[in-house]
């Protein structure tokens, strides 16, 4: 029991008085998650405090032997080359053991199940989790905090450089609780360094998973002059409905790298968080999102440059094809006295379709005069000229439109410093381009 | 003219000016050369009232007046020029607006009688003549978009506009090619006159070439090191700084 | 007639809205709000009954909603109106002379503006090329030009002689473009406006002169709800001007107002405002609470709005004059230039709204923040599913004198057509001590750069504006950064 039970009584307080989001809320104003929850089995109220600890058999069940070995069949689907030898599976929320294998890990790097954590890295644990995600701040920070089964557990201790990537399987299946709250909790001590490639899939019998909600919750701290670069893939997932946060943490001369890349989900809104609480850090945030049918990608960022001497570059751009509805909501917040900031933020938008929709919120919120900040936002169809200049080379309209589709997207999959990720993710877009295209 | 005493400066707690003496007068042409980190643009910082610069002892007098103790634009108004190594660029202010605002305030300060339009209006044509400036750039925005060589004739063409008594050009020869060289140098050639001095801050002998100076100072870690005519130049464009300044 | 207003419901979604607080010193009605305020304003002035009913409905429409507060940004206290005189009489026309009874100090601000002298000018009609309404303490005193305008079929007039002169077209336009149950604030002046300027530009009419309203707080503990209706029809242009001005006052004082626009067919609109409203001073005390609703429609195809302001003054400036693109081919347009020092706040920015095909629209937004103020830009651009080939260019920056002050951007882009081409770009910079130095090297002082680099910063609005406002905003600019540079 210990810290925990406080805690959440606390969190669930705060979720109570903030309630769901609804239309009037400026942070959910172009993704209203009451929808989600109408009609649903889920009653947040009603689900109770029964679980105060982390515990495995808690809310979320282990797979079973059996499923396991056709959950490992179905995985390979997923495996990336170069980048999935070391690999941690979390199944719903739970760390499965069987499944993941860190052949490569040096010494100082710990990863293990968070309820694993909570026994055997108390004083981490009590230390780090839940200070960093303010539980007043959002209400499904404060569900998440209140709720959170299972989750992911890793530290990088001091001056520990991790040459091989790391790879998070983040598997939903049908056993998951209508509304599943899992969490993270990531933490690079003093000049630690390590890349994360997290992917997001469902696994399950059934076509439509529809009826899931996810609320995950990672927090990561980078201490000082540390650097993580953290890759999510957000493929395959069809049927879900997600509530990703992501809260970051960066102390002096850190480097957070982040790509969040969404191919696939019915409803998924990324928030992600950083506070930059010290100088010289370096932050930088890409995402890409190429949707179709009809469904929902809204990625929220905001950077909270609270340091004078820092930079951080923001790129975002979207495909929007069918029905579907992008969000771009991106907050640069420069303190008072953050002086010497630089601080950009880009985000484009092509729409596909006439039945598309694109909402686009870029802000700036800026109390130093020494710094230089900007936003860019467009959105358009594609070029005409260089269409018409394409085809006049000989190019036909679907390779034309192909070739500056990718080009598009090539920008933010470009800066993905993992080779074989990199060629992943442009295999993925062609694929999912290509379909866009010829239908 | 100007009289420099033991002049030392800094920034940031970093002395680099280390006790320059140096006398000007009137219509005279002084050279100050020297290697890259000697000293020379700190100079004309200072001079010029930079407040990035701490002045940290010595004493400069400009007509007899104690220049350290004047403010920017009193320097500017008491006839002391600045012909900047990078010119600004301001955007949306048109050069001959902001002409027009400097000379009204420099003659309010003199005491003397706001000029009359057309009468700027012609000096603008005479002045821009001089340094072949196009009469398009001065309805620009000061110095928006302009290359290279026009910012340094921009700023001749100021210089001309202005009649300073004293012009300190900070490397203006950096970044011209030579035609732009000599219509710059050509510029500054008919603006002398017994009543105006210059220092010509240069890297480089070449610019030496078209202005011929009447004295030659080499500049080096904060002090001056050597004084001549311009055979000095000469000398140092043969040997290079290594032995001069040994 | 209906089928307007629900578009409009529809599109603005009520979330145009305002709030105030003001101390007003008893004159004329009792203080505070009710049903039998709203009918007594009705009958002060004479009103017909279908005007009565238009501010009836907008009264008890009001009641019905909150002030809405959680999206600006802005700080103020909680109104309480029933602490609120809504309607003080009008002032004996001897008010026009009445200059040198004003606070001296405001007359050193207009002399230093040079108003002073425009003011007289224009208000005894000695300056040819502009027809001024003067609404002073919300009553319109007097119109000049108004036989000449007549000649062209021009009508130029306050709202209250266009109630009983031409009740037809303000029955048809009025809350046409602003519904008298839009935001609270619109409600709220639709219950209790007292005054206002009407201008109809009939047919193909290029109106030969500027028109102008000049509005003025005077007396002590006044607010001011006017409201303006302007119509340009089939071909017509006008250009309108707006001037305001305030005394200082220790307590802060209201301003909440409605600004309508009607473009037909072909029609253009140009609307200028230089706001200058008492700001309050150093520490904030005092100032007007500004509260408007600006909305222009262009109703007819290859119709254009064009909205300009330099807004200086004002403790609270909470504006978005909008337009909305109903007709091919139209033109909407937006240049703001907004300075906030001391202890202001300011919230401005548009709404463009695009229903119609190959609809235009051009956002330049100039924000200066000096002091401890805070200064926000916030605008919607709606692309709606329908409206091919529009395009919206936004351009959104901020400057930012010393650093206890805040600039900040909110932009809202919403897009349902694949057709339409949309960019925003916002840039927060400071002015660059090296453009300062410069300028003082070539013996400009400080004061007169900071001047030259603002109006420089700002020329792509302030060369939006009639000359004579032009030459008036510059200076108006330099005055309200004076200090600001230490």
């Amino acid at each position: 029991m210990g810290f925990l039970g406080p805690l959440r009584k606390r969190a669930m307080d705060a979720f109570l008085k903030q309630g769901l989001p609804g239309r009037k809320s400026e942070e959910y104003k172009y993704s209203n998650p009451e929808k989600l929850f109408r009609g649903a089995s889920i009653k947040p109220e009603s689900l109770g405090l029964e679980s105060v600890n982390f515990n495995v058999s808690g809310l979320e069940k282990k797979p079973s032997v059996l499923d396991l070995k056709k959950l490992d069949k179905a995985l390979q689907a997923f495996e990336i080359k170069g980048v999935s030898e070391n690999r941690v599976v979390l199944v719903n929320g739970v760390y499965i053991q069987e499944l993941s294998a860190l052949p490569d890990m040096p010494e100082g790097v710990l990863i293990c199940s968070l309820a694993g954590a909570l026994t055997d890295y108390r004083s981490l644990l009590e230390k780090h989790f839940s200070k960093y995600a303010d539980v007043e701040a959002d209400p499904f920070i404060a569900l998440n905090t209140a709720y959170a089964g299972d989750g992911l557990f890793m530290r990088v201790a001091e001056g520990v450089t991790v040459g091989k990537t790391i790879h998070i399987l983040n598997v939903i299946t049908d056993e998951a609780s209508a509304l599943l709250n899992k969490r993270n909790l990531i933490l690079l001590e003093r000049s630690a360094e390590v890349d994360v490639v997290e992917s997001t899939v469902v696994v399950s019998e059934e076509v439509n998973v529809g009826r899931n909600v996810v609320n995950e919750l990672s927090e990561l701290i980078l201490d000082e002059q540390s650097r993580l670069r953290f890759y999510r893939m957000q493929q395959d997932c069809e049927g879900l409905n997600l509530i990703s946060t992501v809260q970051v943490l960066q102390k002096a001369s850190s480097h957070f790298d982040t790509h969040t890349i969404t191919l696939s989900g019915d409803w998924m809104r990324n928030n992600l968080n950083i506070v930059v609480d010290a100088e010289r850090c370096e932050t930088h945030l890409n995402g890409l999102y190429i949707t179709r049918g009809i469904q929902h990608v809204d990625n929220h960022t905001l950077v909270d440059q609270r340091k004078p001497n820092c930079e951080s570059n923001q790129l975002y751009k979207g495909i929007l094809a069918d029905k579907s509805t992008g969000v771009f909501n991106g907050k640069i917040f420069v303190r008072r006295d953050a002086q010497k900031i630089n601080a950009y933020q880009s985000s484009k938008t092509i729409l596909l379709s006439d039945d598309a929709t694109v909402n686009t919120k870029p802000q700036l919120e800026i109390y130093a005069n020494d710094v230089k900040c900007s936003h860019g936002s467009s959105t358009g169809h594609l070029d005409e000229e260089a269409m018409f200049y394409l085809r006049s080379r000989g190019l036909s309209e679907e390779s034309a439109k192909r070739m500056l589709l990718y080009a598009f997207a090539s920008d933010v999959v470009d800066t993905i410093r993992i080779e074989p990720l990199r060629a992943y993710a442009n295999d993925l877009i062609s694929k999912q381009l290509d379909f866009d295209i010829k239908k | 003219m100007l009289s420099i005493k033991n002049l030392k400066a800094g920034i940031d707690g970093k002395e680099i000016l280390k006790g320059i003496n140096l006398e000007i007068g009137a219509g005279e042409v002084h050279a100050i050369m020297g290697p890259n980190g000697s000293g020379k643009s700190t100079l004309s910082s200072v001079l010029a009232g930079r407040t990035d610069y701490e002045v940290t002892g010595g004493e400069v007098l400009f007509n007899g007046k104690n220049l350290l103790e004047l403010n920017p634009e009193e320097r500017a108004r008491e006839g002391l020029f600045l012909a900047f190594q990078y010119p600004v660029e301001i955007p949306g202010v048109s050069t001959i607006n902001f002409l027009k605002t400097a000379i009204a305030e420099i003659r309010e300060y003199k005491g003397l009688p706001a000029l009359e339009a057309k009468d700027f209006l012609k000096m603008v044509k005479e002045k821009q003549a001089l340094v072949e400036l196009k009469g398009s750039l001065a309805s620009r925005a000061v110095n928006e978009g302009f290359s290279g060589g026009e910012k340094k004739r921009n700023e001749i063409f100021q210089m001309a506009m202005l009649e300073p008594t004293l012009a300190i050009l900070d490397e203006t020869d950096s970044g011209l090619d030579i035609d732009a060289l000599r219509v710059v140098a050509n510029g500054v050639n008919k603006l002398r006159s017994s009543t105006r001095s210059f220092v010509v801050i240069t890297h480089y002998q070449r610019l030496l070439d078209y202005i011929v100076p009447d004295f030659v100072h080499v500049l080096f870690e904060g002090r001056i090191v050597k004084s001549g005519d311009k055979e000095l130049a000469m000398e140092l464009e043969k040997k290079g700084y290594g032995e001069l300044t040994r | 007639m209906q089928k307007q207003n629900e578009l409009i419901d529809q599109q603005i979604g009520g979330e145009y809205k305002y709030g105030w607080s003001s101390d007003i010193e008893m004159d004329t009605a009792p203080m505070g709000l009710s049903e039998e305020i709203v009918r007594f304003i009705s009958k002060k002035k004479k009103e017909p009954d279908w005007m009565l009913e238009f501010r009836l409905k907008a009264y008890r429409h009001w009641l019905k909603m909150e002030e809405p507060k959680h999206w600006a940004h802005l700080d103020y206290p909680v109104i309480d109106f029933q602490k609120i005189i809504f309607y003080a009489a009008p002032k004996p026309k001897k008010e026009l002379k009445s200059l040198d009874e004003v606070d001296p100090e405001l007359l050193k601000t207009f002399e230093k503006l040079g108003i002073s002298l425009e003011e007289q000018k224009r208000l005894s009609g000695v300056e040819s090329r502009i027809a001024v309404d003067a609404v002073i303490d919300s009553v319109s005193v007097k119109t000049t030009f108004k036989e000449t305008l007549a000649e062209k079929g021009i009508i130029f007039c306050s709202f209250s002689d266009a109630v009983q002169e031409h009740p037809d077209l303000i029955k048809r336009y009025m809350g046409s473009v602003v519904p008298g149950t839009d935001n609270y604030f619109a409600a709220l002046n639709s219950a209790v406006f007292s005054d206002g300027s009407f201008c109809y530009i009939p047919k193909g009419v290029r109106c030969p002169m500027e028109l102008s309203t000049y509005f003025r707080i005077n007396a002590i503990g006044t607010g001011q709800f006017e409201r303006t209706l302007i119509v340009a029809d089939e071909g017509a242009y006008v250009s309108y001007l707006e001037g305001c001005t305030a005394p200082m006052r220790d307590e802060n004082q209201l301003h909440a107002a409605i600004v309508e626009i009607v473009a037909h067919e072909k029609a253009e609109v140009k609307y200028s405002t230089v706001q200058n409203w008492y700001p309050g001073d150093v520490n904030g005390k005092g100032g007007i609470y500004n509260f408007v609703t600006k909305r222009g429609i262009c109703l007819g195809d290859d119709s254009k709005i064009s909205w300009t302001q330099v807004e200086t003054g004002s403790a609270i400036t909470w504006k978005y004059p909008s337009v909305i693109l109903k007709g091919n081919n139209s033109v909407g347009e937006f240049y703001s230039v907004a300075v906030t020092n001391n202890m202001q706040q300011a919230d401005t920015g548009t709404k463009m709204i695009h229903i119609g095909k190959n609809t235009r629209s051009t956002i330049v937004s100039k924000g200066i923040s000096a002091g401890k103020s805070n200064n926000s830009y916030r605008g919607l651009v709606r692309i709606n599913k329908g409206a091919t080939r529009a395009r919206n260019h936004s351009q959104c920056d901020s400057l930012l004198m010393g650093d206890r002050c805040g600039a900040h951007t909110f932009p809202y882009i919403e897009i349902k057509d694949k057709s339409a081409i949309v960019e925003h770009e916002a840039t927060t910079s400071k002015i660059g001590e090296d453009q300062v130095f410069y300028c003082n090297q070539r013996g400009i002082s400080t004061e007169k750069a900071i001047g030259l680099i603002v109006n420089g910063y700002c020329k792509e609005v302030l060369n939006q504006l009639p000359m004579e406002f032009a030459v008036e905003a510059q200076k108006l600019l330099a005055v309200s950064l004076e200090g600001s540079v230490g």
